[in-house]
C-alpha cells in the first residue's frame, strides 16, 4: 500500500473544441472527421501525489484546469495521457444534489443519491437519520425537493455527500453553501473527516479559506502545475502573479486637466492640474499596497504668487464613506509663497488603507483657510491591494499594540 | 456481463424505483393512464381496419375470429419492443446532468427505466389475457408466450442500448429512429395477418418476413391467439437471438460509454 491517496503521473486531458464537434451525422458525412489541429489541452504534464489524510488545495484562474483535474480524479473524465491511481472510495462534492429528482421527497432522494454514489442499501439506511440531522431539514424531509429553496437543496446535497464514508472527498467551490451556521457545520465536518484520516481535495477561489484549511496547495495555470507546496507560499506567489497581471492591464492612476476656467465662478489664479499616485521614489503606480508607503502627487499651477495655501486631500471609499481628510495646515506644514508650476507630494506613511478602491478629491484654500482657491472632485481613483491576500474588515488598518497585564 | 449486472443491481433498482415513484406522481389517475393510450389505439385501429378496410383475422384456437383480439396480441408485442427502444434511447440524455457529475455505470438508468416500462407492458398483458378469457380462447400454449416475450424484451433492450449511446453522440438519431419505427410498424403483421400480404404481393411478403419483429409477433399470434405451439427450435431461436442482441448491445454500450461525461 502506498502512502498516497491519489497518484498522478504525467496526466493530460485533451478536449475537442466545441465548434469542431460533429454533433450530427450530416455534419460528420459532409465535413468528415474532426481536425486534430483544433484540439486543446485542458490539463497537461501534471505530476502530483496527494498524501493520505491530507487536505489538498488546488488554485488557479478560471479555466486553468482545476475542475478538469478534479473530474479526472473522480473518474468522470478519463485522462487522455498519463495515469491516475487512487485508493478507496471517492465521493465528490462537485455538484451538490446533482442526482436529486424534483418530484421525489428528500428522504427518497437520499436513498437514490446514496445508491448513485455507490453505497450499499443497508449502509444508506444506517446513515439516513444522520444525514437528515446534519442537513437540519427534518421538518421537510418528506416533501418533494422541488419545493425546497436552493439553500435547502445544497444543504441536503452536502449532507449526503459527506456521509457516504468517502476515503477521498473532492470538493469543488461548494464551501460557500448555506448560511453562516451551516457553513461552520460543513467546516467542522471536513475537519473531523481529516482527523479520521480521510483525504480531502479542495478547489476554491477563497484563498484565505484554503490557507487555513490545507496542508498543501498546488497552483495550476493553463493546465500545467506552476508551484506546489506550503499554502502560504503558493498563495503568495499566485497573488503576486495576479497583481502583476492586473498591473499590466490597468493604466496608471494619474489624472490631469487643462481647462483654465474654474467651475462655480471661483476667482483665483491657482489651478490644480494633476493628481498622481506614485511610489516614494517617484515612479508612477496604478495601485497602492496596504502597509507600504506611497505618495499622492498634486500638481498645481498659479499665475500669481500665493501665500501658504492649504492643500486638502479627501479619500473616499468606493462604497461612499469618506475615509479621511488631510491638509498641510493641520499637519503643520507651511509652504510660504509659491508661484509657477509646483507639485505637492503627500506621503501616506505605511499606507493604512485596506484593500478596495479609493477616490481622491483635492481642495486648495488660501493661507487663512477661509477662501477656496480651487477644487477638483473625483480627481483620481486608485485601488489598494494586499500583498498577503488578507482583505481585512473596514477601511483602515490602524497601528496598534496589544498588551496583556 | 451477468456479473456486472449482478454487482450493479442495487443501482439499477434505485433508478427503477425513482422512475416508478415519479412516473405518474402528479397525475390523479396514475397508472390507469398507461392503459388508456394503448386501449384507445386498439379501439380506433380495430374500428378502422375491420369496418372500413374489412381486414379478416384468421381463426382463433376456439374456431371463432376476433380482429380486436388479433390486433391487440400484436400490439402488446410491438409496444414492448418499441417502448423499450424509444425509452432507452432518451435515457442518457435525460440523465445527462447526473452523468456529467458523478461516476457510475451509465447503463443503470437505462435498464432502470426499462424495468418500469415492463410493468406497463405487464398491465397490457393482463388486459389481453382478460380479453381472451371473455372470448373463451384459452390454452396451454399461452405458457410459450413467456419465453417469446422475454426474447422480445432482450432484443429491444439490446437495440435500445446501442441507440441510446448513438443518440448521445448524434442528436438526430432520435428522429431517424422515429421514422424507421413508424415504417417498421406497418412492415410487421400487427394490423393484418401474414396471409393477407402473401395473397397480394410476393415481394412485400418477403420484406415483412425479413423483419425480426415479424418473427416475435407471429410467434405470439400462434401461442396466444391461434393456440398452436410454435416449434421448440423456433422459440429457442427467438429467446437465444434476443439474448445475443442484448449481449451485443450491452458490450457496445460499455465500450462507447466510457467518455459519456464528455459526450453529453
Amino acid at each position: 500500500m502506498s502512502d498516497f491517496a491519489v497518484e498522478m503521473s504525467n496526466v493530460g486531458k485533451r478536449f475537442m473544441r466545441n465548434s469542431d464537434r460533429r454533433n450530427s451525422i450530416k455534419e460528420r458525412i459532409v465535413r468528415g472527421r474532426a481536425k486534430r489541429a483544433e484540439d486543446f489541452w485542458a490539463v497537461r504534464n501534471v505530476n502530483l501525489d496527494i498524501p493520505k489524510g491530507s487536505v489538498y488545495g488546488l488554485i488557479g484562474h478560471n479555466g486553468s484546469g482545476k475542475s478538469t483535474l478534479l473530474k479526472m480524479i473522480g473518474g468522470i473524465y478519463r485522462p487522455t495521457e498519463g495515469t491516475i491511481t487512487s485508493q478507496g472510495r471517492i465521493a465528490s462534492l462537485i455538484e451538490l444534489g446533482a442526482g436529486f429528482h424534483p418530484e421525489m421527497t428528500g428522504r427518497e432522494n437520499i436513498g437514490l443519491n446514496g445508491s448513485i454514489l455507490g453505497l450499499p442499501r443497508k449502509e444508506i439506511a444506517d446513515v439516513t437519520d444522520e444525514i437528515i440531522d446534519f442537513s437540519g431539514l427534518r421538518d421537510f424531509i418528506d416533501d418533494p425537493v422541488k419545493h425546497y429553496s436552493s439553500g435547502m437543496y445544497v444543504r441536503l446535497g452536502f449532507a449526503v455527500a459527506v456521509h457516504m464514508k468517502p476515503d477521498v472527498l473532492l470538493v469543488d467551490e461548494v464551501l460557500a453553501v448555506g448560511d453562516e451556521e451551516f457553513q461552520r457545520k460543513c467546516f467542522d465536518h471536513l475537519y473531523s473527516l481529516r482527523r479520521a484520516g480521510k483525504t480531502i481535495i479542495v478547489v476554491s477561489h477563497g484563498l484565505g479559506q484554503l490557507e487555513a484549511l490545507c496542508d498543501e496547495v498546488a497552483w495550476l495555470e493553463r493546465g500545467t502545475l506552476q508551484e506546489v507546496g506550503e499554502p502560504t507560499d503558493v498563495v503568495a506567489s499566485y497573488l503576486k502573479r495576479v497583481n502583476a497581471e492586473e498591473a499590466a492591464r490597468n493604466p496608471m492612476a494619474t489624472a490631469t486637466r487643462d481647462a483654465v476656467d474654474h467651475e462655480g465662478g471661483l476667482q483665483s489664479a491657482l489651478r490644480v492640474k494633476s493628481v498622481q499616485i506614485t511610489g516614494v521614489d517617484g515612479t508612477p503606480l496604478n495601485h497602492a499596497e496596504t502597509g507600504t508607503t506611497f505618495t499622492i502627487k498634486v500638481g498645481i499651477s498659479t499665475t500669481e504668487s500665493v501665500l501658504g495655501p492649504n492643500v486638502r486631500i479627501a479619500l473616499q471609499h468606493e462604497t461612499g464613506p469618506l475615509v479621511t481628510m488631510i491638509g498641510n495646515h493641520r499637519l503643520g506644514y507651511d509652504f510660504g509663497y509659491i508661484d509657477g508650476d509646483r507639485s505637492v507630494e503627500v506621503d501616506l506613511i505605511d499606507n493604512p488603507l485596506l484593500p478596495g478602491r479609493y477616490r481622491v478629491h483635492v481642495d486648495v484654500f488660501d493661507h487663512t483657510g477661509a477662501k477656496l482657491l480651487d477644487s477638483w472632485n473625483d480627481a483620481a481613483e486608485f485601488p489598494v491591494r494586499s500583498a498577503s491576500g488578507e482583505i481585512g474588515q473596514g477601511f483602515v488598518q490602524l497601528r496598534a499594540e496589544y498588551r496583556l497585564r | 456481463m451477468l456479473t456486472a449486472l449482478k454487482r450493479q443491481h442495487a443501482l439499477i433498482w434505485a433508478f427503477a424505483n425513482r422512475d416508478f415513484a415519479t412516473r405518474y406522481r402528479s397525475s390523479v389517475l396514475g397508472w390507469a393512464w398507461s392503459l388508456v393510450q394503448p386501449l384507445a389505439t386498439l379501439l380506433i385501429f380495430a374500428a378502422v381496419f375491420s369496418i372500413v378496410f374489412r381486414v379478416q383475422a384468421p381463426a382463433m384456437g376456439n374456431g371463432e375470429t376476433s380482429y380486436a383480439a388479433f390486433l391487440f396480441t400484436g400490439m402488446v408485442t410491438w409496444n414492448l419492443f418499441s417502448s423499450l427502444l424509444t425509452l432507452s434511447m432518451t435515457q442518457l440524455k435525460s440523465n445527462g446532468e447526473l452523468l456529467k457529475k458523478v461516476q457510475f455505470p451509465a447503463y443503470a438508468p437505462v435498464l432502470g427505466a426499462s424495468i418500469v416500462q415492463l410493468i406497463q407492458v405487464a398491465l397490457e398483458l393482463v388486459v389481453l389475457v382478460a380479453m381472451f378469457l371473455v372470448l373463451g380462447n384459452v390454452g396451454f400454449t399461452w405458457l410459450i408466450a413467456i419465453p417469446i416475450l422475454v426474447g422480445t424484451a432482450l432484443f429491444a433492450q439490446g437495440v435500445g442500448l446501442i441507440l441510446s449511446i448513438m443518440n448521445a453522440r448524434f442528436g438526430d438519431v432520435m428522429y431517424i429512429v422515429g421514422v424507421v419505427l413508424g415504417a417498421l410498424y406497418f412492415l410487421t403483421p400487427v394490423l393484418y395477418p401474414m396471409s393477407l400480404v402473401e395473397t397480394h404481393s410476393e415481394a412485400l411478403a418477403w420484406i415483412v418476413k425479413c423483419n425480426p419483429m415479424s418473427w416475435y409477433v407471429q410467434a405470439m399470434h400462434d401461442a396466444m391467439y391461434a393456440l398452436t405451439a410454435p416449434s421448440a427450435i423456433e422459440v429457442a431461436a427467438l429467446l437465444v437471438g434476443g439474448f445475443l442482441v442484448f449481449w451485443a448491445g450491452f458490450s457496445i454500450f460499455n465500450r462507447f460509454s466510457e467518455d459519456i461525461g464528455e459526450l453529453l
